[in-house]
Formats: structure tokens, sequence, C-alpha cells
């Protein structure tokens, strides 16, 4: 069944390298993987900037938003997130016929090279990066990536398109609404969530 | 995969109650419990939960689509028609899901096999995210575990990153979050993910479900204070919303809702018996088929289950050597599937029940469940994993 073919490098590590907590408990809660914790810290301020989608590491630098050593760290990270199938048949097998290619000679030299595997076809990577300001007033930035490389995620953008489907749901309702008493204030609650169980899964 | 007892941490209860995990204990009886720990290894976690979580999960879209297409599908799963197109156009116009587990019956041998998706209103998030997470640094910290172990664990980096992503699309980067009264656990849960939104750069603003407003003529939902809510997180699931008394307001008002509509399709267990239908055969499928086919050939020991259950509430089970168990509860209105048995491994006297989590399209962790029935029930207890 298992057809994701990682490259022999370093070992792999499962668990996220630092957890923060931002309200929750009396003390926010703050640890990082293999150093000592700071039992007092937390986090006041945490702003992203809007990630943006690049092609290739040359268009990454081409923005003038990051370094070029950030824009090659955050590709080769999203290749590497990226499921790799050893036959072009398995990849086909689970992203659809078509849907799947080698890296290119770009993306096989970020991953460090070697075998030949293949990947649904990369769209391109996002990036954005992420300040936090701690009350020890250390500033934590790093860069965040993601790869974008399903269909599905490539749909467009999704407040364009559901607002032609409301569009559409509001045309044929303009009828009912606008034979409604416009009264702001005569607002009705209670009528969602009224049974009141548990209902996690 | 094994069970392995373990010394529990120092003062545990007391950094659990100033993280506000407040439900570690339920009732008096424990709910997280640390004194064992389940040891996988690496080749466990990436070859038999992660890999088949994600083509699962392809699996799954490949279904929404299938059934977003059909009205004789929907009507299938038994989805009021009121709210096919609003499912439909959810799905179309790409509504993003922030995230869902799926439960697996594994024991360390063999494929894990698929016991149901829990995609609308996943809970023991925080358990799984945060607190096992903390877990495994201070166990290492404290020489309980050794240096080079490690978790399947990036489920709230994932949910921050994913939701940094959504801040962009939703008005005033705001976030609502709901979930019915009167459970501490679910309201903990939402807390969690209004701290990750928070820490996302997000507004994340609390609403009870129960509080949430319908004004004449307005485009959207409203606050207490009368205000548009354009987005909202509800831990509350889709066949009791399109129930409710403003059910049928639903698909003509403009709130975005998390998760999407499309999520309707997954968190109804006939999905399983489409899954098999479709997917006939596949290593991480069990054969499962509606209560109402009568073709339907299932051998001895199967599972029955509703449509809409949660918490293992109203299903019955029978083993091939004739050994029933059965949950009761309040979900006896809507039809049935039956699944065929496929035994939860055993540790002691415990059985274990593997939930794996996917935030958007990606497998990213894993939270273990135990509970001396064979059925996983809101009181199994939670116990901490590790990859050594």
């Amino acid at each position: 069944m298992d057809t994701h073919n990682h490259p022999a490098q370093l070992p792999r590590r499962k668990r996220s390298a630092r957890l923060t907590l931002a309200m929750m408990g009396t003390s926010a809660f703050g640890l990082t993987a293999c150093v000592e914790p700071a039992p007092d810290e937390h986090v006041t301020e945490v702003s992203f900037d809007e990630p943006r989608s690049f092609q290739s590491v040359e268009e990454c630098v081409a923005a003038n938003v990051y370094t070029r050593s950030a824009c090659e760290d955050a590709h080769a990270a999203s290749l590497e997130s990226v499921p790799r199938f050893d036959t072009l048949e398995a990849c086909e097998a689970e992203h659809g016929e078509g849907a799947c290619t080698a890296p290119n000679e770009e993306q096989a030299e970020a991953t460090g090279g070697g075998g030949s595997w293949f990947m649904p076809a990369m769209m391109g990577y996002m990036m954005g990066s992420m300040l936090s300001n701690t009350n020890r007033g250390r500033s934590i930035e790093r860069v965040y990536q993601e790869p974008v490389y399903r269909n599905r995620q490539n749909q467009g953008n999704w407040n364009a398109a559901a607002n032609q489907a409301t569009q559409r749901v509001n045309q044929r309702n303009e009828a009912m609404r606008s034979s409604v008493v416009q009264n702001r204030q005569a607002t009705t609650r209670r009528g969602l969530g009224t049974r009141s169980a548990s209902w996690g899964s | 995969m094994l069970r392995v007892d373990i010394p529990e941490r120092r003062a545990w209860k007391t950094l659990a109650n100033e993280l506000g995990f407040h439900f570690h204990t339920i009732d008096g009886a424990p709910y997280w419990k640390e004194d064992a720990y389940y040891q996988f290894t690496l080749e466990q976690v990436e070859q038999d939960i992660e890999s088949p979580t994600e083509a699962l999960h392809e699996m799954c879209m490949e279904l929404v689509d299938k059934v977003c297409h059909s009205n004789a599908l929907m009507q299938r799963l038994a989805i009021p028609e009121f709210m096919w197109d609003t499912i439909h156009h959810s799905w179309k116009a790409g509504q993003p899901p922030l995230y869902g587990r799926m439960d697996f019956a594994y024991s360390g041998n063999g494929p894990a096999k698929l016991l149901e998706l829990n995609y609308d209103t996943p809970t023991s998030l925080y358990e799984a995210g945060f607190f096992q997470w903390v877990w495994l640094e201070q166990a290492i910290e404290q020489g309980l575990l050794p240096r080079q172990a490690d978790q399947y664990n990036s489920i709230q980096e994932r949910l921050i990153n994913a939701m940094a992503h959504l801040g962009d699309r939703l008005e005033g980067r705001t976030l609502y979050f709901s979930c019915v009264k009167g459970s501490d656990e679910e309201r903990a849960t939402v807390s969690y993910l209004q701290d990750i939104a928070l820490q996302a750069g997000l507004n994340a603003p609390f609403i009870y479900t129960d509080d949430i407003g319908l004004q004449p003529g307005a485009r959207h939902f409203v606050d207490l204070d009368h205000q548009p809510i354009t987005a909202i997180f509800k831990l509350y699931p889709w066949e009791e919303m399109a129930d409710d008394t403003f059910g049928r307001q639903l698909p003509l008002l403009d709130t975005h809702w998390f998760e999407p509509p499309w999520k309707a399709i997954l968190s109804n267990k006939g999905i399983l018996p489409l899954l098999w239908e479709r997917f006939e055969g596949h290593p991480n499928l069990l054969p499962a088929f509606f209560e109402d086919d009568a073709s339907a050939p299932l051998a001895a020991g199967w599972v029955r289950k509703p449509f809409f259950s949660r918490e293992g509430s109203n299903i019955s089970l029978i083993t091939p050597s004739g050994e029933q168990q059965t949950v009761g509860g309040p979900y006896t209105d809507s039809p049935w599937i039956r699944q065929a048995y496929h035994s939860l491994p055993r540790f002691g006297d415990k059985h274990a029940l593997v939930g794996s989590w996917v935030v958007g399209d990606r497998a990213c962790g894993m939270g273990i469940r135990e509970d001396v029935g064979r059925i996983t029930k809101d009181t199994s207890c939670f116990i901490p994993h590790a990859i050594v």
C-alpha cells in the first residue's frame, strides 16, 4: 500500500518544534522542544503577513519580499511535504490521471536529488511570515509555507465563487426579502443549537 | 504498537488545570491517563497511519464530489432536499474545511481499518494537539522517555497555518466560534480553537450556538449585539442545524460556516457503504452496506450504526463468535448501516482506537482512546503515544 518514498536524509521529526497557548488557562504556556522551558513566557501579539503564492524560487526572489535563502528553504520544505510515489501509476491512482509528474531539475535539486520518484504536479507554494511578540519582549520570526499542488486547492477565489452562489440564492429570495418588514432590532434567537446535548465526536 | 507502563509526570493535574484542561477527569473518572503510553515505530506511523489517512481523505473528497452531483445519493444519505443546493455550492465554490478525524482499528500489524469519519464535529483535539505534545516534551525532560522519542503530532501547527491562510479570506479577519451551552468539554475544545485562531492573527469572538440571532431582512445571522456574523465555526452537527428552527434560513443567508456545508456528506455513516461500493476491496476499508440493501452479503460478525451517531451511541455489534454489545442513546430516527466486524486490538483488558487527524488536506497527528468495551464512547480514556 505504501508508496511514499522519502529521501534518505535527516531522521524525520514527526512533531512540532514549538507550541504555545495564547489565552487558555490562567497562565499561558510555551515550550520549545529539547530546550529549557520558559514557563512564564506567553505570546502577546502575533502578526502574519499575507501569504503569497509563488511558482518557483526565482519568482519568489523577484518579488523582493524574502531573501533568496528563505525562498529556497520554503520551496524545499514545500517539496518535502508533497507526497512521493515510486511509480507514476501509483501517484495517478491517488491523484488522478495526468495529475502527476516527475520532479524537474530545480525540484530534484531542492530535495537533495537521488532516486527517481513521482509527485502530484505542484502548482507552486505559498509563503508567509509570522512575527510573535512575547511578554519577554522577544520576537520569533519564522516563515511558514504550504505546497499548492492539488486541483481542488486551485478552484479559484473562495469568496468570489461563494459570492456568486449566494448572489444566485439572493436573487431567488429577493421577493421574499423585500416583503419582510425591515426591523433590525427584531432579532430572534434560540433557533440553532437548541438540542443541548454533547455533540463532539 | 505496544502499550507501555510509564510513571506519571509530577503534578500533571495542576498543570492541566492551569492550561485549561479541566476535563482531564470527568464525573470523578479519569479521562486523560498517563500511567501508560502507546508506543509506535516511525514506519508504523508513516506507512500504516499517515499515508492511508491521506489516501482515504482523497477518496472521501472524490465521493463528496460525486454525491454533490447526484440528487439520488443526497437522498440516500437522508440529507433534506432544501440543503442540497447549499451543499453543492459550498463544494463547488471551494469553501475550505478546517479539520477532521478518522477512527481506525489498528494493531501494529496489517492495514489500519477505517471504522468511521468524524469530519464535522470532531473533539479530543486539545488532548491530541496540545496536552499530548506537552506530555512528550516533559516526559523527555524528566527522563521518563529517551531523548530521541518523538510523537506524530503537528496538529496545532497545521491548524495555525490553516487559520492564517483562512484569515485573509475572512471579512475583518474575524471568525466567530460557537458550541451549545452545557458541555465543559466542548467549550474547552472551542476555546482551544479560539486560542489557535488568535495565534494565527484572527479575531476570534465566541457566541453560544443557542444565542445566534436571526433578523428579518438581514443577510447574515447576528451576534448578541445584532452585528452580522460573516463567518463562524460551530461544534454542532449539520444534520441538527438543518433540523433546527432556523434550519430553513441556512441556505438563504450569507454566513460562512466551518465546517462548510459539504461536510454534511462526510459526517454521515452512510458514507461508509458508499466508500465500499466505490473502492471495494481497498485494504483500509471494511465491507459496509445500507441496512435496507436486501442483497447485503455480510459474513458473521457485524456492527450496526445509525447514520447520525456520536461517541458510540446507538451502536450494537456481534462478533463472529457471537458475543454481543450495545450502547444506548438518542439516535434512533435515522437509517442504519452495517459494517463488517473488525476487532480493536486488545492490550490487557483495554481496546485501543487510533484517531488520525487531518487538517485541510493533510494528515498530521494521532490520538489514542481506550475502553474496556469494544465500543469507544465519550467516557473512553485518552492515552498519549510516542514514537520510540
